[in-house]
């Protein structure tokens, strides 16, 4: 029994006692192919750049190895990040096909297939993972992401909630704006320009229920046209994308009842 | 779409389907640069409350398509269908149909990028519903949409 | 003149919104800013008409600096 646990903990404990000796483990050597375009010369056309990382050396998430790979390969790689545990939603970009956060995106282990990195699908590119959201912050600001009241409390102290008020709330404020499931929609591809897209739908959202807000009525005739809202046809990609795990389809679909007999 | 990526060098198959110069001849309304409007700290400008377009769009949709379910499901239980549930249901289908075409243009055609063409594009739908609407009238007059039905199914 | 096709026709458009905007300039940065224009320009002569994704990405980041450089704040280019 105690010779059993032994054996197990040196297990354990092997990797850490040899992580200063990596040389002795088998390079295991991971292809990325990494979008790149340069606004400098915007003759040349895009392309993917191939680098290739050993993961024994690398940290177990595809930020750690894009940052591997602007520190000791190519220094003029560019992309977007800053939290690195996946709350500020700086290095959201399309990774492997699917539109996710590269802090929390573990790379994938099979080293005989590629990780191909691309940003954010149909948005402008500003340079290589780095999209231009300028639209979509503007489009988050149309919908007056801040608490409006005409009455203030009586005591001059703050707006009360009670507990159940509150918890509507749960799912919703989590939200990091990191653009991930309004890029993965069909229909904001075709109509952003008009489409407010799931993301800030579910913000739009997130103020409609709150119990302390008061201009209801304003943010529903806000939404009250074809394209705003209606351009949502439950294609869901925005749920199943979510590197948080929200559900913006679902706040989406809410919205609609709410302002289906208004 | 494919330039906006700027994968138009890696999907060629895309690229020689079409040719360029064929989807450029259409006449399209360009897009603000960077599909900015004003400075980009000013909010973006939702167009003003269409409730016809809006809500009241969307429940009648739901609705029509709520209401085609028993429709479609009686007659194909068996029993006894009247003329008038059949008209019914004809009629709840063609304007199901109208508003899924609808739709589609209003997302693939809209009138921002391609201003008279998307209302040729309805002109055209609105034409072709009327040309089936008078089609189910002539068939009501015989036998109805579930008597062809039957009849396709027994040809 | 060859007839120009649109995306032609949106160069020289931009073009002129430019060179009209030089006129809000002070009198005296004006050669300054006509000769940072056709700078500009001319930095991508080279680029073949066909090469639609450069020409409209140009386009859309010209309108942005011309935007950028109306400011009242900018007076002078060097």
């Amino acid at each position: 029994m105690f010779r059993s646990t032994l054996t197990q903990l040196t297990k354990i404990a092997a990797p850490h006692r040899f992580l200063a000796t990596t040389a002795e483990l088998a390079p295991r050597v991971k292809t990325f192919k990494i979008y790149r375009w340069n606004p400098d010369t915007p003759e040349k056309k895009p392309e993917l750049q191939t680098y290739e990382i050993n993961l024994n050396e690398c940290g177990p998430m595809v930020l750690d190895a894009l940052l591997k790979i602007k520190n000791e390969q190519d220094s003029t790689l560019t992309l977007r990040r800053s939290c690195r545990e996946g709350i500020c939603g700086s290095c959201a970009m399309n990774i492997g096909g699917k539109n996710t956060l590269a802090c929390l995106c573990r790379i994938d282990t099979n080293t005989s297939k590629e990780l191909k990195i691309y940003p954010l699908p149909h948005m402008f590119v500003v340079r290589d993972l780095v999209p231009d959201l300028t639209h979509f912050y503007k489009q988050y600001k149309s919908i007056q992401p801040y608490l409006q009241r005409d009455t203030v409390p009586e005591d001059g102290t703050e707006n009360l909630q009670s507990v159940a008020d509150r918890k509507k709330l749960d799912g919703l404020y989590e939200c990091i704006l990191c653009a991930c499931c309004s890029t993965s929609c069909p229909s904001y591809w075709w109509n952003q320009q008009q489409y407010l897209g799931p993301a800030v739908l579910m913000q739009a959202y997130r103020w409609l229920i709150d119990s302390r807000d008061q201009a209801t009525a304003v943010r529903k005739e806000m939404l009250q046209n074809s394209m705003s809202l209606y351009r949502c046809h439950t294609i869901m990609n925005c749920s199943k994308t979510c590197p948080k795990g929200l559900n913006p389809g679902k706040a989406i679909a809410e919205i609609k009842k709410s302002l289906a007999f208004d | 779409m494919i330039a906006r990526v700027g994968l138009s060098n890696l999907v060629r198959p895309a690229h020689q389907l079409v040719r360029p110069s064929i989807v450029r001849a259409l006449k399209t309304i360009p897009e603000p640069a960077g599909g900015i409007v004003g400075t980009v700290n000013d909010a973006y400008i939702v167009p003003s409350a269409q409730k016809l377009e809006g809500s009241y769009h969307w429940t009648s949709e739901r609705l029509v398509a709520v209401g085609l379910v028993p429709l479609t499901v009686m007659p194909l239980a068996g029993g006894d269908f009247s003329a008038t549930l059949d008209t019914a249901l004809a009629s709840l289908l063609l304007i199901h149909c109208h508003a899924g075409f609808q739709a589609c243009i209003v997302d693939y055609i809209p009138k921002r990028v391609y201003g008279a063409i998307h209302s040729y594009a309805m002109m055209l739908l609105t034409f072709g519903t009327m040309v089936s609407g008078y089609g189910i009238y002539n068939l009501e007059k015989e036998d109805g949409l579930t008597g062809l039905v039957k009849k396709l199914w027994k040809a | 003149m060859a007839r120009l096709s649109g995306i032609q026709k949106e160069v020289t458009k931009l073009y002129r919104h430019c060179c009209r905007c030089v006129y809000k300039k002070p009198e005296e940065t004006r050669p300054n800013w006509r000769r940072f224009i056709r700078g500009e320009f001319a930095k991508y002569r080279e680029i073949p008409k066909r090469d639609f994704a450069t020409v409209e990405y140009l386009i859309r980041q010209g309108w942005k600096r011309a935007e950028l450089y109306a400011g009242e704040g900018v007076r002078d280019v060097r």
